[in-house]
């Protein structure tokens, strides 16, 4: 694609989240319109004290967790399938997902006055130390390959997946059982400004790491005694790689619970695109998960009565994107 | 003083199993050296023992820098590895393939700048291969990808550059074309090169000296530039077994016995 295409892609992907984030703050139960935003940001003071409240207190919060919850996870996953060289691999393949909710289980079961906040520490120190299993794994092996890596993430989302079996059934199913069942389903209906503003530096941090080591990212690509020969110090690279990576994730599924398919669907959609695999694809997969989330959390909030948990819709939205664009590579057209 | 390569009583070990047995070899600047021996002699082992991928006992010495004491970033400066076939699938344009060769040379956050663009871009057209800079390095032929690795390579800028069967997928044409770019490059940039090859005779070609290997040790060695065409076909048949070797002009072509 022609950097002029590129361009062109890029700011027609960034006038859609700038529109999808509008309609994010005036959808919902208590809908607030243009002229009303227009009027709280003018400092208005006609303007009703409710609007305001909804606006900074709910809207705003959840849509700036939207966007940052489906960049997170599209970047990481678009990081993940380069550098395990595995075009399934999503946020789930080194243990995260399944840390986060066998931390978030924990806390559910273990401290019934944790509230979202003890979920949210919970979640993210479980991600954090599934990593940290899969990392000590892999060094026990003694084989530091892409694929020890990946078998370790198997077995630590396994042994996670069992202690949370146990836990379910031995759970209350009136209060505990519903709370893992909805946290495994994804909501941005707990986001709070003072969430978001707690978990901003360790994602700002994860996401500045990943832009500044873009090109290693890019090289790990290649095969590992390619990189090693090319000079790169694969093993330190590697885990400073996944520990950002991890920061990322686990500061937006601390506060969302478990988002499906997006971090595996937005790098794919984002190559299918550009028809390359760089840092553009990088950045492009962050954009096209922001706007997946979004969407799906208006619908979310919008087609039923109740909230819908938000992986029913980035399923719903992600999977005809996906299949749109295989069709157009199928049929040799430009996309 | 001339640049000289040297590989010093090197030992690699699987287990018990012996692969590698007191492997020592010298090259020296400008040359360009071939590693032959049958399937699982020691030579794709030996190459990656050299360049730090397994461990192994023994050194190897770079104008008498030891590669061994090295970081990856310091060794990629001395030892440059062109493999059998880039592992890279596709999704990057060739010229950013080539411009990986500068990573051992670039701060870790640093990003290649426009010289370094325009030095890569000298250097695939040196080798004939710019008209090949914004394609997809994966809907290049191997014959291409091989050239571009080979650009890559010298981006690296390394005294010495370690081929491993570089030409193993590559078509008779295809084959003489790189072999011939890559002896080009040794020759006229001073460098050190160590090659490993299946075909005797292409080792032969190109080749300035042959070093035979065999269980893991290294038998003998020829030198094609002045050893006679009896200790040539002495030296391969302890390797090969029964051969005749055919003249033609200045150059030799390796025939099994029975078929001579």
């Amino acid at each position: 694609m022609s950097k002029q295409k590129e361009r062109i892609v890029f700011s027609g992907i960034i006038a859609a989240i700038f529109i999808a984030a509008i309609i994010s703050v005036c959808i919902g139960k208590y809908e607030i319109s243009l002229g009303e935003i227009r009027q709280i940001l003018q400092g208005d003071p006609d303007v009703s004290e409710m609007s305001r409240q909804v606006l900074f207190t709910l809207r705003v919060p959840r849509t700036v967790m939207g966007i940052l919850a489906g960049a997170g996870l599209g970047l990481a996953g678009c990081v993940y399938q380069i550098i395990f060289k595995n075009p399934l691999a999503s946020p789930d393949i080194i243990g995260i997902a399944g840390g986060a909710n066998l931390g978030a289980a924990l806390a559910i079961v273990s401290v019934s006055s944790a509230g979202m906040f003890g979920i949210a520490l919970g979640s993210f120190a479980g991600g954090f130390l599934a990593v940290f299993c899969v990392m000590l794994l892999v060094k026990a092996t003694g084989l530091r390959s892409t694929a020890t890596y990946v078998l370790a993430g198997i077995v630590i989302n396994a042994v996670s997946k069992a202690v949370i079996m146990g836990l379910k059934y031995f759970a209350d199913p009136e209060n505990e059982l519903a709370a893992m069942e909805y946290w495994e389903m994804g909501t941005l209906g707990n986001t709070t400004a003072s969430k978001v503003m707690s978990v901003l530096p360790m994602f700002l941090i994860g996401l500045a790491g990943l832009i500044l080591l873009h090109r290693q990212i890019e090289m790990m690509a290649l095969g590992d005694n390619e990189c090693r020969a090319l000079g790169m110090r694969l093993g330190i690279v590697r885990t400073v790689i996944l520990l950002l990576s991890t920061l990322l994730v686990a500061a937006v599924i601390c506060i969302t619970g478990l988002i499906s398919f997006v971090g595996l669907i937005a790098p794919h959609i984002s190559r299918l695109i550009l028809k390359r695999n760089n840092f553009h694809t990088m950045i492009l997969s962050g954009l096209i998960g922001a706007i997946v989330v979004l969407c799906a959390d208006v619908l979310a909030r919008s087609l039923y009565s109740a909230e819908l948990p938000i992986s029913i819709l980035t399923t719903v939205i992600g999977v005809p994107m996906l299949v749109y664009f295989l069709c157009q590579r199928g049929r040799g057209r430009s996309v | 003083m001339k640049a000289k390569f040297e590989v010093r009583d090197i030992c690699v070990k699987y287990g018990e199993r012996r692969i590698l047995d007191h492997v020592g070899l010298e090259i020296f600047e400008g040359e360009f050296c071939g590693l032959l021996g049958l399937n699982g002699s020691g030579k794709t082992t030996l190459l990656h023992a050299i360049c730090g991928f397994i461990p192994m006992q023994g050194g190897c010495f770079v104008n008498g820098t030891d590669c061994g004491k090295l970081t990856e970033r310091k060794r990629a400066r001395e030892v440059a590895l062109i493999p059998q076939t880039c592992s890279l699938e596709g999704g990057r344009t060739a010229l950013e393939v080539v411009l990986m060769g500068y990573n051992a040379w670039l701060h870790i956050l640093e990003s290649p700048s426009r010289e370094h663009r325009e030095k890569a871009l000298d250097i695939m057209d040196k080798l004939g291969c710019r008209g090949l800079a914004d394609k997809d390095f994966g809907q290049l032929s191997l014959g291409q990808r091989q050239m571009v690795i080979l650009a890559r390579c010298m981006v690296q800028d390394t005294p010495v550059m370690l081929m491993d069967e570089p030409d193993s997928a590559l078509d008779f044409l295809n084959k003489h074309i790189v072999l011939q770019k890559i002896r080009n490059v040794i020759q006229n940039e001073g460098k050190m090169g160590l090659i490993t090859m299946h075909d005797p005779n292409f080792a032969m070609k190109y080749c300035d000296r042959l070093f035979l290997l065999k269980d893991g040790a290294i038998l003998t060695q020829i030198d094609m530039r002045k050893d006679p065409e009896c200790k040539i076909k002495r030296d391969l048949s302890t390797v090969y077994g029964r051969i005749e070797l055919l003249k033609n002009g200045k150059e030799y072509l390796m025939v099994r016995g029975e078929d001579a």
